[in-house]
Order: C-alpha cells, then sequence, then structure tokens
C-alpha cells in the first residue's frame, strides 16, 4: 500500500519537475501508439466495411478469423515480426529491427483486428439500403466510405479507442522488436518493465500513473466527439 | 462543419506522430539525462588513440540486463557514439539470449560476463576478438537477524551449506548470469539443488529478486552493484563476499563475420578496442565510486585471465 | 429516357427471380409495374438503377447499356422503398444528392426550395430527418429523388407505409409532381388503385415473368389470362365455358349484355352505401345495392348482368 502511494507522489513529481526522461519516453508512446493506430483506421475501416457488406465465398471464415485476431496475445505478435525482422531472418536486410518503424509495425498489426472486428460490426449496424442509396445518388467508392463512416461514427470511435488502448499498454511486443532502448526504442510500457526488473517499483507506479492519465485523455477526447455527435 | 473540424484537430497529433514515426530518426527529439551523476574530478581530455574513429554507422550490442541495469553503459555508449560515430542499439536480455544472438549473427558485438557458457561460442568460431574487460563480484546477503549464521564463515563451502540448511534461498531461476553462477556454486560445493531448504525461483530480474528476499526475510546470490544500488530501501545486508568462486567477469567480443553475412564489424571491432582503450578502462574504474563509496567494477584489461582478482 | 430489356433473366443462387425476353418503358410516361409481393419489381428497378446485374440479357438505357458508371447513374433518380437518410437535416439530405450531382450551391438553393414547397415539406427542411414521422419521411424521399430532375425516375412503393387521409393527400399530388419534375416515370406498386390513378402505361409482372404491358386501359380491358386479370381486379368465373372474368365493379342487379345467375350470401352495410355479395358459378362476387331496393333473401338467385366491354373471355 505504502508503495502505491510513493508511486503517486513519483508520478506527481515526474509530471511537474517536466523530467526529460519521462517527457523522451512518453512522447514516444504517442508517437508510436498513435501512429501504428492511424494506420490501422486507415487499412482496418474499409477492411472492416468490405467484410461487413460484402458479399463473397469464405466472409465467415474471415470473420471468424478476424475476430480470433482480435484475441491473439501482443507477445506473440512481437515474437514473429521479431523473427521476421532480425538479422537472420527473411527480412533481416531491411535493418528494421529494434528501431520505432519496427514497433510500429507490430503494434498495427496488433491493432488491425480490432479495427476491423468493430468497423465490421458497426457497419452491419447501419440502415440496409444505405450503401444501396449512396451508389444511386452517384457518390464514389471513397465518398461512400467517408459519408458511412460518418453514419457509424460511433462505433468507429470505439474501433479507434479499442486500436488505441490495446496497442498503448502493451509491453510483449514492443519489448521484443523495439529493444528498449534508452532514447531510441524505449516507451512507457517497457520502461516499466526496466524499474520493476531493478526494483524500483515507485518509479514503475510513477510511469504507469502517467500511462493511464496518458489513455485516459486520448479516450476523453475521442468521447468527447463521440458524444457531440450524438446531439 | 464541427464535426470535421473536431475530428481533424483529434486526428492531427497522430497524423505528426505518423510523420515522425516514418521519418526514419528513432531518437527522439529529446535526449533523456544520463542515470548517474558524472564523475567528480576534471580530466585532461582523452585522444583515445587505440580506437578507431569516423567508422560511422550502427550496431547491435547484446549484452545482459544486469549490465544494463548498472548503468556503465549509459555512460560509455555516448561517449563512443561521439569518438566513432556509430550508433550503438544496446538489447539487454538474459545471458543465454545474449550469446544466442551472437551465434545467430542477430548481434554485432556481445558484452557478457558468464565464461563457462562463452567457451563453446568461442570454441565454434561464432565469437571472435575476445578480449578481457572488467569484472565485479557476487555476494551473499540475507536478513539482518541472519538466522543462517552465515557471517564471519571464512569458507564458501561452508557458507553455502549454511544457507541450504537453513533456507529460504531466492534464486533469479531466469538463465541469466547471475542465475548460472548461483547453479555453478551450489554444484562445486556439491550440494543438491533438492536439498536447498525453500529455494524459489523468481525468474525475474535482480532488483525485483532482492525485494523479493527482502520481503521474505531470505538469502540470496546478487551482483555487488545491484545490491548497492537498491540498499538504502532493502533491510538485507551483506553476509558473505571475497572468494575468487564469486568473480563475475565480463569479456567482449565481435560476431564473426565469415561465419554471418550481414555483421557490422568494423563497428564490432571499433566497440572492443573502446572496451579495453585505457581512458575507458579508467572510467570503468571510477564508475559509481563517489556516489557507493567502492567502486562497481574493476578494470581488467590486459590481464592473464587467471590474474584477475588476485 | 426509354429502358429497354432484352433477353433479361436474373437468378439467385438456383432461383429464376426475372425473366424478361422483351419489355420496353416508353419515353415521358409514367410506367406502373404493377404486381403482388416477391414478383421482381423492386428487382427490375435495382437492374435499370444498375444495382445488379443481370444473369443473361442487357438492359438498355437510350441505347447504352444500364452501369454504375457516375455519368450513367446521373440520369437515374431512385426513391427507394424505405426512406433511408444520412444523419442531418432534410435541407441537408436533399442539399448530398444534388452536391453529388455536381450542381452549384446557388442552384441547389433554388431546386431544394422548390421541391420542398412542391411537395409540402418546406416546414420540414430544418428538422432532423430521422425524426420525422412515416408520412413525412416518404415525402421527403419523394423530394430528394424529384429534385434531381432525372430524365429516369425510379418510384418504389411512393405511398408505402401511408395511412388513409396521408395516402389519399400524396396519390392526388402526385401525378402533377411527376409532370413538372420528372421525365421518364417507372413507378413500382402492388396497389392497383395506385397504379390506375398514376400511371400511363402498365406493365404487370407475375413470378418473374411479364404478363401484360402496354397502354394502361388496353391492358386493363384485355387481360390475357386469369392470374393477370385476378391481379387487376376481375373476378373470374372460371368454371363457365374456358374462361371468362368480368371487370371490378362492373356488375349491377338487373338486365344487361351479360347476364349471371348469382346466388345470395349477404349484403354488408358500409356506411354510405350498401354491398351485396354472392357467389356466380362458385366465384364470390360483390355488387352495390341501390339504398331504395329490397334485400333479397339469402340463398336466393338474382339475375345480375356486365356491359360487354367488361367483359373478358378466353
Amino acid at each position: 500500500m505504502a508503495e502505491l502511494w510513493d508511486g503517486l507522489r513519483e508520478a506527481i513529481r515526474l509530471i511537474l519537475s517536466g523530467d526529460s526522461y519521462l517527457r523522451d519516453v512518453a512522447f514516444r508512446t504517442i508517437v508510436v501508439s498513435g501512429s501504428a493506430t492511424l494506420f490501422a483506421m486507415a487499412a482496418g475501416v474499409p477492411l472492416g466495411y468490405w467484410l461487413a457488406r460484402g458479399r463473397f465465398r469464405g466472409r465467415t471464415l474471415l470473420l471468424s478469423a478476424v475476430n480470433t485476431g482480435m484475441g491473439m496475445p501482443p507477445v506473440v505478435v512481437g515474437l514473429v515480426v521479431w523473427l521476421m525482422l532480425v538479422r537472420s531472418g527473411p527480412l533481416g536486410g531491411l535493418d528494421l529491427i529494434y528501431t520505432q518503424r519496427a514497433m510500429v509495425i507490430a503494434q498495427f498489426i496488433i491493432a488491425v483486428p480490432l479495427v476491423v472486428g468493430f468497423t465490421a460490426a458497426a457497419m452491419q449496424a447501419l440502415p440496409e439500403h444505405l450503401p444501396d442509396l449512396l451508389a444511386v445518388l452517384g457518390a464514389g467508392r471513397l465518398r461512400t466510405l467517408w459519408l458511412l463512416s460518418r453514419e457509424a461514427n460511433l462505433g468507429l470511435l470505439a474501433a479507434i479507442m479499442a486500436g488505441f488502448g490495446a496497442v498503448v499498454s502493451e509491453v510483449g511486443a514492443s519489448m521484443t522488436v523495439g529493444g528498449n532502448i534508452q532514447g531510441s526504442t524505449r516507451v512507457l510500457t517497457t520502461a516499466i518493465v526496466t524499474e520493476t526488473s531493478r526494483g524500483q517499483n515507485d518509479r514503475a507506479i510513477g510511469l504507469g500513473i502517467v500511462l493511464l492519465a496518458m489513455a485516459f485523455a486520448v479516450n476523453l477526447v475521442l468521447t468527447l466527439v463521440q458524444q457531440r455527435r450524438l446531439r | 462543419m464541427r464535426l470535421a473540424r473536431l475530428l481533424a484537430l483529434a486526428v492531427l497529433p497522430f497524423i505528426f506522430a505518423a510523420v515522425s514515426a516514418c521519418s526514419g530518426d528513432d531518437s527522439a527529439t529529446f535526449k533523456p539525462t544520463p542515470a548517474s551523476t558524472p564523475t567528480a574530478a576534471p580530466t585532461p581530455t582523452p585522444t583515445f588513440g587505440s580506437v578507431p574513429h569516423n567508422v560511422g554507422g550502427s550496431m547491435i550490442l547484446a549484452t545482459t540486463t544486469s549490465t544494463v541495469d548498472s548503468g556503465l553503459l549509459d555512460d560509455l555508449v555516448p561517449l563512443f557514439t561521439k569518438i566513432t560515430g556509430t550508433e550503438v542499439k544496446v538489447i539487454g536480455v538474459g545471458t543465454g539470449a545474449a550469446l544466442d544472438m551472437g551465434a545467430k549473427g542477430d548481434a554485432d558485438a556481445v558484452l557478457v560476463h558468464a565464461p563457462a557458457s562463452e567457451k563453446k561460442f568461442v570454441d565454434s568460431g561464432d565469437l571472435i576478438d575476445g578480449k578481457l574487460v572488467m569484472h565485479n563480484d557476487f555476494i551473499i546477503v540475507g536478513p539482518a537477524s541472519d538466522p543462517a549464521k552465515v557471517k564471519g564463515l571464512k569458507d564458501l563451502k561452508a557458507a553455502l551449506a549454511a544457507v541450504a540448511s537453513f533456507g529460504p534461498f531466492i534464486s533469479r531461476g531466469d538463465d541469466s548470469g547471475t542465475h548460472k553462477k548461483e547453479l555453478e556454486l551450489w554444484t562445486t560445493a556439491k550440494i543438491d539443488l533438492k536439498t536447498v531448504k525453500n529455494r524459489e525461483e523468481t525468474g525475474q530480474g535482480m532488483g525485483a529478486t532482492l525485494n523479493i528476499a527482502d520481503q521474505k526475510s531470505g538469502y540470496t546470490l546478487t551482483d555487488r552493484g545491484t545490491f548497492l544500488a537498491l540498499k538504502k530501501n532493502l533491510k538485507l545486508t551483506i553476509l558473505f563476499e571475497g572468494d575468487l568462486s564469486l568473480l563475475n567477469i565480463y569479456h567482449v567480443y565481435a560476431v564473426n563475420p565469415a561465419r554471418h553475412g550481414g555483421v557490422k564489424n568494423a563497428q564490432a571491432e571499433a566497440f572492443v578496442a573502446f572496451m579495453v582503450a585505457p581512458e575507458i578502462q579508467k572510467l570503468i574504474g571510477d564508475f559509481k565510486k563517489a556516489e557507493f563509496g567502492e567502486p562497481l567494477f574493476i578494470a581488467d584489461a590486459g590481464k592473464a585471465e587467471d590474474a584477475v582478482g588476485r | 429516357m426509354e429502358v429497354r430489356f432484352q433477353d433479361v433473366r436474373f437468378l439467385r443462387g438456383a432461383r429464376c427471380i426475372l425473366e424478361v425476353p422483351s419489355l420496353k418503358f416508353a419515353q415521358g410516361r409514367v410506367t406502373a409495374l404493377l404486381g403482388p409481393n416477391g414478383a421482381g419489381k423492386s428487382t427490375i428497378l435495382r437492374l435499370i438503377a444498375a444495382l445488379e446485374r443481370p444473369t443473361a440479357g442487357t438492359v438498355w438505357l437510350d441505347g447504352a447499356s444500364a452501369s454504375p458508371a457516375r455519368p450513367t447513374r446521373a440520369k437515374v433518380a431512385f426513391a427507394f422503398q424505405d426512406a433511408v437518410f444520412i444523419t442531418g437535416t432534410v435541407r441537408s439530405n436533399l442539399d448530398l444528392a444534388l452536391r453529388l450531382r455536381d450542381l452549384p450551391g446557388e442552384e441547389r438553393a433554388t431546386r431544394i426550395a422548390a421541391v420542398a414547397e412542391a411537395c409540402g415539406i418546406a416546414p420540414l427542411l430544418d428538422r432532423n430527418a430521422h425524426g420525422l414521422s412515416g408520412g413525412e419521411s416518404q415525402r421527403a424521399n419523394l423530394a430528394r429523388a424529384l429534385c434531381l430532375q432525372a430524365p429516369l425516375t425510379l418510384l418504389d412503393e411512393p405511398l408505402a407505409g401511408l395511412d388513409g387521409p396521408a395516402r389519399q393527400q400524396l396519390l392526388r399530388e402526385l401525378p402533377s409532381l411527376l409532370r413538372t419534375f420528372a421525365a421518364t416515370t417507372i413507378l413500382v406498386t402492388h396497389d392497383r388503385d395506385e397504379a390506375l390513378r398514376l400511371a400511363d402505361d402498365l406493365v404487370v409482372l407475375i413470378e418473374g415473368r411479364v404478363r401484360a404491358a402496354g397502354v394502361k386501359r388496353d391492358v386493363f380491358r384485355s387481360p390475357p389470362d386469369a392470374e393477370t386479370a385476378e391481379f387487376l381486379g376481375y373476378s373470374v368465373v372460371s368454371s363457365l365455358e374456358d374462361g371468362l372474368a368480368i371487370a371490378p365493379g362492373a356488375l349491377r342487379i338487373g338486365e344487361g349484355d351479360v347476364t349471371f345467375d348469382l346466388t345470395v350470401e349477404a349484403v354488408a352495410d358500409l356506411g354510405a352505401r350498401r354491398e351485396l355479395s354472392g357467389w356466380i358459378a362458385g366465384t364470390r362476387v360483390a355488387l352495390p345495392l341501390d339504398d331504395g331496393a329490397a334485400v333479397p333473401g339469402v340463398g336466393s338467385v338474382m339475375l345480375v348482368s356486365a356491359p360487354r366491354t367488361a367483359v373478358v373471355r378466353w
């Protein structure tokens, strides 16, 4: 219990002092997880729409695969990506291992099934003839996707929050493919692991509180947007 | 279109983030302050004549978590980068994993402290140009009350037997250098693991393991450096030290480019030269001496292997 | 715009939904596509709007085949049976339709004002499109199609879901609305009365096949078979000779061109009038009973007749 209070005090001290280690790690967390989520939305929303509305063989199979993918352990994704990108692996020549880009790739893979799943559910809930209506009105594919996304925006905002929440809080993949290198690939979650393994529990809890505060801030903005839309 | 504007505002930081991530600049704008306090006495600017300059590029250094946690590399690596222009990706994993990375060519240089395990990779030719760098030592710590009566014993075997018969003993159990050393010690003392009273494996780092030993008033084997760093938060004290078997000896190797095509050999050799350069050896010897009152590491470059610690 | 179906077949899975070897919708006219539910009427509209592709054959729009390409789509306005709107006001929904036709702002505003006035939805323009009543949303749906003033206007059950007075009102207004805003119109309905009031031409579709097509009067007066006649409201008396049908509302008590024996079943008092129902050779028929006339006994046989033009034989 005392350690939790210590952690809270440490968190406040870190934030108020503008500690540069914290700023470095927190900024990188936003950059990596934010861009991974953005890319996952760019790929996942059209895929989710196609899955929801398309009529093709094997659609149910694909939907099940996506739902399974939502529960995929991030550490497993990290291991597979690591095996691909490491020097001795098939894509070793790309020199991507232990870089931020590798972390974005791994987090992208983790987030996509979530985004696709949530988007598909949101699109399926739309009125049945809405895509047809937009088609006959003459909306092109991109325009249709945009308009439908606006209609399904509650579900899509849930998709962003789910995707971001999953990747900003995961540690296994980020650790494995990023290497937790200070000043280069260390993010909040991997920094917490480092502090814990060194026995610095109060710093670990402090960083944890910062991470929670950051995730809360992002979700607050998104929820505000979502709730305004309802009105 | 208020919604559009709101969404654009919300998405803008993410777009900025994406661009940052893609620009290939891995270090964020902020550079963290080094973890340790700078050494006290000002020294004349070293010339580092033995270390190649203008090497450039980047390399991967596989080392152990305890080496990273000691903070030594936080001081040395930026200096290396300044001299050679080479970016170093320091990957801290278990000893086994670090040696494995060397064996597969997933790292360019390896810095570890498990000579018995290293031999295999030297013999196979995967690790070349190995140099002795430094050593620190392991100590046995336990509760101040010392129910097993370890304190005062002069013989390592006797101390181990005392701990084994009383317990509890907290082990790293994570295949790290410390863990391997612990197993080695039990074997040499001819003590069967199963007979060690209340032996538990935490599977975690040294700091976490010390915390657990502290909670359970147990005994554990730890490197001096980590203990010194955490001493103020622990109720454990040093109960046995000094035996030659407790030495923790560090070597640095380059990964053989003949066996693994993609390794950055020029950078790795520069790192090897750097670690044994006289100026760096002095820095190693002075590391955290002011903070703890005693040195964390003893620099050994150039010595014969069996002269270490005597 | 003239629409032509050539050797069209449409299959869904193994089922043949439509088989239309030849069908023409004349330019500049209102054609009602009439048939029971599930006949395939909506499918015909979807094929014209290129929302589906025929399994075989071609649908021609003014000599070019129907396609989802933008220029072709721009010529067709389609009001679906269920009125779907995007989130926003009625005005923004109409505006979207016009924006997608690349019309400039001023013209969009003018058109919206004009069609809203004509369709009676001007006070609804700034209301949330999802908060409208059934009748209001049907009108808004219609207005959205009409404001496009397309060469071809497709309406799928434009009076669906409307009850009593609302339906009657829109039914009265539609012909002039179509004359003002639509060039060629094809409207789908299962309601005979609607079809007869609104259309110039009639196409009867039953179970995926065209049973009759042509000018309303010709189709109505000469149904080609019993099934079509029955759908058009005729009383088909099957057991008499080979095939005979009596046009709806044609029967009267007493002498006439063609006479029948009616076995009285009941007299119903419908408030403003009375209706006599009975059997002509096993087929149930109904005809009006004057206020002054005496009520015949149940089971009694009466002489009833219909004009020559109202009786069809095959």
